[in-house]
């Protein structure tokens, strides 16, 4: 770092609550708390659907239609992105710049092929048969996985926007805090499609 | 104000912050962990294990996963009480949802069928 860190903004103590936590950090975890209870939502709207599907005259068997060699890849990818978004806090918080770009960057790379990947899944599947409207599994399905997916996004779109605003300084206590409040939303959705992963495709 | 102080203090001294390599061997705990859900996905397509026994070990699995992810990456274990608070409450409530519904509704097409 060849600034001067009296040139650094010094705003670490603006956003802290009475209860000695920073304000933004204790929104986002109570606005993934309230994501939870969204995805639990479709997650359980999935399952109860589940047999009224079987039973169904339009019945598609989601064991035809899954692929769990993409899906595989696309968790992988989610699993890497994560793990990319802890070195990115991690580098930011030591000043490290050179390492900061690049763990984020890979990180937006990562969720882009993940988007890349589920767009090319949603694309399969339509040319099979299986649309929004084709079935109550289509419809559950979709639902839920393209809620996901555009998590995704907003979390893709949320970490660049995070990156030009905290590339100058990023261990900058208010920028190291925008960093890792991204973080925890990023992690939450790799978090949610650990459980889509299990309870759609693999269970 | 002391638990202002305390939180200012332990961001300075990151606190929450494990070191690089401890995150690359978190990572390849979980990668493990995906491979072994995934070779047990397959496995069972012989039908060579009990379906109930399948699910309960990717249920465990994918817990020790979730909470990796949790406990680690999102720093969960060890940060301010009100962060777990804000969000363990609703998990807990997303999973008694999930379970009372899959209870109730078990096997059942009545609705929408």
């Amino acid at each position: 770092m060849s600034e001067s860190s009296m040139t650094r903004p010094h705003t670490a103590t603006a956003h802290h609550t009475s209860l000695g936590v920073d304000n933004r950090k204790l929104g986002v975890w109570a606005f993934i708390g309230s994501e939870t209870l969204f995805f639990a939502t479709l997650i359980t709207t999935y399952f109860v659907f589940a047999p009224v599907n079987r039973a169904r005259p339009d019945f598609q068997d989601p064991r035809k239609f899954l692929d769990i060699e993409l899906t595989t890849v696309l968790a992988s990818i989610l699993l890497a992105s994560s793990l990319t978004m802890v070195l990115a806090l991690s580098a930011s918080k030591r000043g490290d710049r050179r390492n900061f770009t690049i763990w984020l960057l890979a990180t937006v790379g990562l969720g882009l092929a993940f988007i890349g990947g589920q767009v090319y899944e949603f694309n399969h599947l339509y040319h099979e048969g299986l649309t929004l409207s084709s079935s109550l599994f289509g419809t559950t399905f979709f639902v839920l996985t393209g809620f996901h997916g555009t998590h995704v996004a907003i979390g893709v779109i949320w970490l660049l926007s995070v990156f030009f605003k905290v590339r100058t300084y990023p261990d900058s206590p208010e920028n190291a805090m925008d960093v890792e409040i991204a973080g925890l939303y990023w992690h939450f959705v790799d978090l949610v499609w650990v459980a889509i992963f299990v309870l759609v495709y693999l269970i | 104000m002391a638990g202002h102080h305390e939180e200012q203090s332990s961001y300075a001294h990151g606190e929450h912050s494990h070191s690089d390599r401890f995150y690359w061997l978190v990572a390849g705990v979980l990668a493990v962990v995906t491979a072994l859900e995934v070779a047990l996905f397959i496995v069972n397509e012989q039908h060579l294990i009990a379906k109930w026994l399948e699910v309960t070990l990717l249920l465990i699995l994918s817990t020790i996963k979730g909470a990796a992810v949790v406990m680690f990456f999102m720093h969960l274990k060890g940060d301010a009480g009100i962060f777990k608070f804000v969000f363990l409450v609703p998990l807990a409530f997303a999973t008694t949802l999930l379970l009372s519904f899959m209870v109730l509704f078990s096997g059942h097409v009545g609705i929408a069928g």
